[in-house]
């Protein structure tokens, strides 16, 4: 039979490993607010950028040095040794009681706020997020004390009447004070809207917010040490590394000695929902959980080729949705339409694309559909 | 107006393909999918050829090949690209030729397959935009156009066996004394060259079935709605109407559930609407059978069916959290 690498399973004995700080960090900040300039001296952890809307949480240097290069698209530091030049102050975030003034702390120290608001039922996402992925497993085999401190603060702010972890089935994984949920460790069972079925019954649901462990983590570490967040932890190769914002993708794959040809695809996130990077320069951004380099001859390449109706998009579709109607809509430009088909109820795990035969970009006419109809609906509600 | 100038946004020496995600993929192709269905179909042929003689496969031969240089020019005259490389032209022409007689004359051959692809696909836009199944529709033009070339039994008269669903419409249910189903199993009856040999099809069939590259649900749902019609008529008098076995053993039937009924662009999407159209197809071979003139119902039964594809498309589940 076809073999299909879906499994979530994990399989480690090591612990997070730490790449060494770069000599230069290239941080993505097209749509951001800067707030920093050419030339300046940044210390670790100062801020550099803020997320314009109202719940995104601020970006950090994540070495101290100079300011090199300031574009439309990114912002290049010149790292130096200089650990002992100016130091950020911590922030005392337990001292803060529940409010308005907390969430700010929080988003200033890079933490994105929106899913930390009143409800019911918190769900924590403990499963590996994709295949090849073990992040989600190792945090909570490794780090259970940020991941509670973070749970705490969550606790404070979302002030839910019932906790519920849900991890992969034939693990013993725990937090305290969550209910524990064994879920199947398969692909696509860990993306959130499966898992808050798994664990609630109901397909988005109203009274049910979802916080994934790497988010939680993330708040655990402010939370703890009151410095803001300045690196993520991501798997490469099959080890998770603790890796600091902005590093060049190149010198992560310099560090642990794995070498790109041309041709190959270097994914940023998971195999199915990552984003291919056009340059080994590119940084590493807050909440890639993986890189993978994929070479060309390992898949056959996507084609603009027409769909010939064999279904195998709408069986294997979890969201239940007309993927194949979906993708010839969105590809005549037929948006509403797309619409009716349950454009909306996708969740984009890239199942559909993944198996198509003719090699349709499937995902990709998706959410191109998802973005034209906001674009659209934007520009009646001005 | 000055064009932009083009400043490459990295380095050379290392050029990273990009694409839209998922990263990830099957590695199934249409190119695997149409060499596993003309796998599935070499059984059936050495089957035809040991009982039609070499005949058997020239017919099938020239049939593929007037498919693939039709599909080639049809493409050529669209200014498309040439991709006959894919197979399916190939594929749809052996179809066709397999619901021929071995003794068919050259030129039925070589217009048929023309029209299977011209008629059948390109017309409606080339492979996968088919609302009926390609073979079927030049099958019923050269069917309706030169009835004597297609009989089957004036072309075979040579063989001492008959083609037994002209027996059961013209002789009635008490001819079929002559048939032993072992013998109809093994492909020993008269028919098209290749869709007579049951039991060579059914191990193709089950092949692709069991691989994944044709929707079982069809191809079960539509032996079932046979074996179901059948079985009602012969509840109500055995000494008129055939056993629902006779019906799976003859004619092109298990040639349509697991190859013409499954083509994948005249057929629904989603396991409720494949059954259901499995079923009618079925149902429809054995009321074309006995009420109708054609004495195979297979062809016009799936022909009939495919058009109701889009309305059976209708019937799917509420998506994900819908209303």
């Amino acid at each position: 039979m076809l073999k299909i690498h879906y499994s979530l399973e994990s399989d480690f004995e090591k612990g997070i490993a730490d790449i060494a700080t770069p000599e230069e960090l290239s941080i993505q900040v097209r749509n951001l607010v800067l707030k920093a300039k050419k030339g300046m001296q940044v210390a670790k952890g100062e801020l550099i950028a803020e997320h314009p809307s109202t719940f995104g949480g601020a970006y950090h240097a994540a070495c101290s040095g100079k300011v090199a290069k300031v574009d439309y698209h990114h912002l290049t530091i010149k790292c130096d040794a200089d650990e002992a030049g100016k130091a950020v102050e911590p922030v005392n975030v337990a001292s803060l009681g529940a409010g308005v003034e907390l969430l700010r702390v929080l988003q200033e120290l890079g933490i994105n706020v929106a899913p930390l608001s009143k409800t019911e039922i918190l769900v924590i996402n403990g499963m590996n997020p994709e295949p090849g992925i073990t992040v989600a497993e190792q945090l909570l085999r490794d780090e259970k004390a940020a991941l509670e401190a973070g749970l705490d603060i969550a606790r404070k702010l979302c002030s839910p009447t019932r906790i519920v972890l849900a991890a992969a089935k034939g693990t013993s994984y725990s937090l305290a004070g969550a209910e524990r949920k064994r879920i199947k460790a398969k692909y696509p069972n860990s993306l959130d809207a499966l898992v808050v079925k798994a664990v609630t019954g109901k397909e988005f649901p109203a009274n049910a917010k979802v916080i994934n462990v790497m988010d939680l983590y993330d708040l655990g570490r402010v939370a703890l040490t009151g410095l803001p967040v300045t690196d993520t932890v991501m798997t490469v190769g099959g080890r998770n590394y603790r890796v600091p914002l902005g590093t060049p993708i190149r010198h992560v794959m310099r560090s642990i000695g794995q070498e790109i040809v041309s041709g190959d695809t270097v994914v940023l996130g998971g195999p199915f929902q990552g984003e291919a990077v056009y340059s080994l320069d590119e940084g590493v951004k807050k909440s890639d959980y993986g890189l993978f380099a994929i070479s060309s001859k390992e898949f056959p390449a996507v084609q603009d080729a027409p769909c010939i109706n064999c279904g195998d998009c709408v069986n294997k579709c979890p969201a239940r949705i007309q993927a194949n109607l979906i993708s010839r809509y969105a590809e005549f430009e037929r948006f509403e339409d797309a619409e009716k088909h349950g454009l909306h109820s996708c969740f984009e795990c890239g199942l559909c694309a993944f198996n198509c035969f003719s090699r349709r970009p499937l995902l990709q006419y998706i959410r191109f559909a998802k973005a034209q109809l906001r674009a659209s609906r934007q520009g009646e509600d001005s | 107006m000055t064009p932009p100038i083009i400043k490459s946004m990295s380095d050379i020496t290392v050029r990273l393909m990009v694409s839209p995600p998922p990263h990830w993929r099957s590695g199934r192709t249409i190119q695997k999918m149409m060499t596993a269905h003309l796998l599935a179909l070499l059984p059936a042929l050495a089957m035809g050829v040991v009982m039609y003689g070499p005949k058997a496969a020239a017919v099938a031969a020239l049939a593929g090949a007037t498919a693939i240089a039709t599909e080639a020019l049809c493409l050529k005259l669209q200014n498309r690209d040439i991709d006959v490389d894919n197979l399916t032209a190939l594929y749809a022409g052996v179809l066709f030729a397999f619901l021929l007689p071995a003794s068919a004359p050259w030129w039925l051959v070589i217009i048929g397959a023309a029209l299977t692809i011209a008629l059948g696909r390109t017309v409606f836009g080339g492979f996968g935009s088919n609302p009926v199944c390609a073979p079927l529709v030049a099958w019923a033009v050269c069917r309706l156009s030169w009835p004597a070339a297609m009989d089957i039994d004036l072309g075979l008269s040579h063989f001492l066996l008959n083609y037994p669903p002209d027996q059961l419409k013209y002789f009635g249910a008490q001819a079929l004394g002559q048939y032993d189903y072992l013998d109809l199993l093994l492909g020993r009856q008269l028919g098209g060259l290749g869709s007579s040999q049951i039991l060579a099809l059914l191990a193709g069939g089950v092949f692709l079935a069991a691989r994944g590259w044709i929707s079982s649900f069809i191809a079960a749902a539509f032996l079932l709605g046979v074996a179901a019609m059948a079985a009602v008529f012969w509840f109500l008098d055995p000494s008129q109407y055939a056993d629902p076995l006779f019906h799976l053993l003859t004619g092109s039937t298990v040639f349509g559930a697991f190859f013409l009924a499954t083509d994948t662009a005249s057929s629904p999407v989603g396991k409720i609407p494949q059954i259901l159209f499995g079923l009618l197809a079925g149902a429809m071979v054995i009321v074309i059978r006995i009420y109708g003139v054609y004495s195979d119902g297979v062809p016009f039964a799936i022909m009939l069916v495919n058009l109701l594809s889009p309305l059976l498309d209708r019937v799917r589940p509420k998506p994900f959290g819908g209303r």
